[in-house]
């Protein structure tokens, strides 16, 4: 077999010699990478719709947990893909020494492509995980940001995909141990690449074998999932050693995004003075006692959040479309919730559709008067809804 | 098919990519920029090399056998350290009612380590401990069996 004269390069050049990387497995690691990466995207544009919903297509009000299984699956899977990320571009380490850098123009945009694929596929998992973890080093705005990257993340492995498609095929193919050996040097210039030997096995692996490396990753990524997750999965809170919330130790076995105190609502929470302005084409308001006269119903809705944990919660308080009746609506109104909060990006929420009829402004949680970092003394909860859409410590409804 | 996924990236790109260059500051660009570089040098200039020169280093000095399982353990150890490193950093910073990092996720690390490594000697142990029956399998069967 005639192979092309391997292409001129330094003479200090790295070397990659290793029989373990090969196109078979970067396509096995790769191909789990994207289908990740789509996972996120679609849960990820599931919870921006919760924030700015089409009118005409209100959020569903059922299923009660649909908001809570987007949203752990979109942040696990972001929290498993780092590493994934990283044992991907670990395979396909030699290709950055490829030489020359650049053999043409149309070679230096698929590298210049390949540059912001992985550019913004460490940004978006980065900045995704820090998000989890209330850390903000950046000065950029994250949910705008996150957004736009998660389109350009996708849209950059489509034309990886496009372009490697041919490797991709290979690598699915050829069976993980017979496959070709990844180096630095191309296929068509390596004669010891072994892909281009058809028949030619590539060396045996000394040590760890190239299903060993799946396997042992797949290991680590498994543990990281299992004990991370019980922050949404309430069987697995026991094993969450790597869980970034514990639900039950936050106030009323709830945790919190926001207390009372970040908020500076914790004496005007607590006034004796408060009043619910309930505004309508019937306005009126509402004390504390007038609330404790209201019909009450309880409800089992979970709380959960845009970090990705969540934590089922059993609530007591006044159906909302109680107080949106007595102000002249129904349930096809336009509600408007008002925080007591003096600033804040969710200081107030829409309801509408069927959440208008679902959802309660409570005032009981767990059992127990609402905890004011819970907002006390009345907020808001409804099903499949974004936990800062639960709006806390109100002073203003709004019926339209 | 090939290029109908190559114009399906692009119009992600062009259109999404578009939209961030026009509704974020320009300030704000930049420090993305300087980010999206710096993500990329770490990752190729710092970490790549670091795993590299471990894995160079323990093929000069640890015989192919105990490798295997040294290897495997540290590829499953990567994922648990890259997740919990940044918990460590943050851990105990937030107010308690958020239940947010109240953990000691140094001490966790450890545990979960721990357990990797005593997976990893286990499967070693069983290793040699078969190798050395089947050897004096052989032992006894004689040479010529």
């Amino acid at each position: 077999m005639s192979h092309t004269k391997v292409t001129e390069r330094p003479q200090r050049w790295p070397a990659f010699t290793s029989p373990i990387r090969s196109t078979a497995l970067t396509a096995r690691v790769g191909s789990l990478v994207g289908i990740c990466f789509l996972v996120c995207l679609g849960t990820g544009l599931l919870s921006h719709y919760q924030y700015r919903p089409w009118s005409w297509l209100p959020e569903p009000a059922s299923p009660v947990w649909l908001y809570r299984f987007t949203q752990g699956v979109h942040v696990a899977t972001g929290m498993a893909t780092i590493p994934l990320v990283l044992v991907k571009l670990w395979s396909v380490y030699p290709n950055l020494f490829r030489w020359p850098p650049m053999r043409s123009v149309k070679h230096a945009l698929e590298r210049l492509s390949i540059f912001v694929l992985v550019s913004t596929a460490l940004i978006q998992l980065t900045t995704g995980f820090l998000n989890a973890l209330n850390w903000y080093p950046w000065p950029w705005d994250f949910v705008s940001v996150h957004r736009f990257l998660g389109y350009v993340v996708v849209g950059s492995i489509l034309l990886h995909v496009g372009v490697k498609l041919p490797d991709i095929v290979y690598g699915w193919q050829a069976k993980l141990p017979e496959a070709d050996v990844l180096t630095e040097i191309p296929w068509s210039e390596n004669p010891n690449a072994h892909s281009n030997a058809c028949d030619v096995p590539p060396p045996a692996t000394t040590a760890l074998s190239r299903r060993g490396v799946l396997v042992a990753a797949g290991a680590g990524i498994g543990t990281v999932v299992l004990t991370s997750v019980g922050q949404t999965v309430t069987p697995l809170e026991p094993l969450g050693l790597l869980a970034i919330r514990q639900w039950t130790k936050g106030p009323q076995g709830v945790p919190v995004n926001k207390t009372a105190a970040q908020a500076a609502v914790v004496e005007l929470a607590q006034s004796a003075d408060w009043r619910l302005q309930v505004a309508g084409l019937q306005a009126y308001s509402l004390t504390l006692d007038d609330l404790e006269e209201l019909p009450q119903v309880e409800a089992d809705f979970p709380i959960t959040c845009v970090e990705g944990w969540s934590a089922g919660a059993h609530w007591q308080g006044i159906p909302l479309l109680e107080v949106v009746r007595r102000a002249g609506g129904d349930a096809s109104s336009r509600v408007r919730v008002v925080s007591l909060e003096p600033d804040g990006l969710y200081s107030t929420s829409v309801v509408e559709g069927p959440q208008v009829t679902a959802a309660l402004l409570a005032v009981h949680l767990n059992g127990e008067r609402l905890d004011v970092d819970h907002g006390y003394p009345l907020r808001l909860i409804a099903p499949n809804r974004a936990g800062v859409l639960n709006t806390k410590w109100l002073g203003r409804v709004e019926v339209n | 098919m090939a290029n109908r996924v190559v114009h399906g990236g692009n119009l992600a790109w062009a259109v999404r990519g578009f939209r961030l260059f026009t509704e974020t500051p320009f300030s704000h660009l930049l420090w993305l920029l300087l980010w999206l570089v710096a993500a990329v040098a770490i990752h190729d200039g710092v970490l790549s090399p670091l795993v590299v020169g471990i894995g160079w280093l323990l093929a000069k000095t640890v015989p192919p056998r105990a490798r295997r399982f040294l290897q495997g353990g540290l590829i499953a150890g990567g994922p648990i350290t890259v997740v919990a490193i940044p918990m460590m950093l943050r851990q105990g910073l937030d107010p308690p009612a958020k239940a947010l990092l109240l953990q000691d996720f140094r001490v966790n690390l450890a545990y979960l380590l721990a357990v990797v490594a005593t997976i990893c000697l286990l499967l070693y142990a069983l290793a040699v401990a078969r190798k050395d029956a089947v050897r004096s399998m052989v032992g006894r069967l004689g040479p010529g069996s």
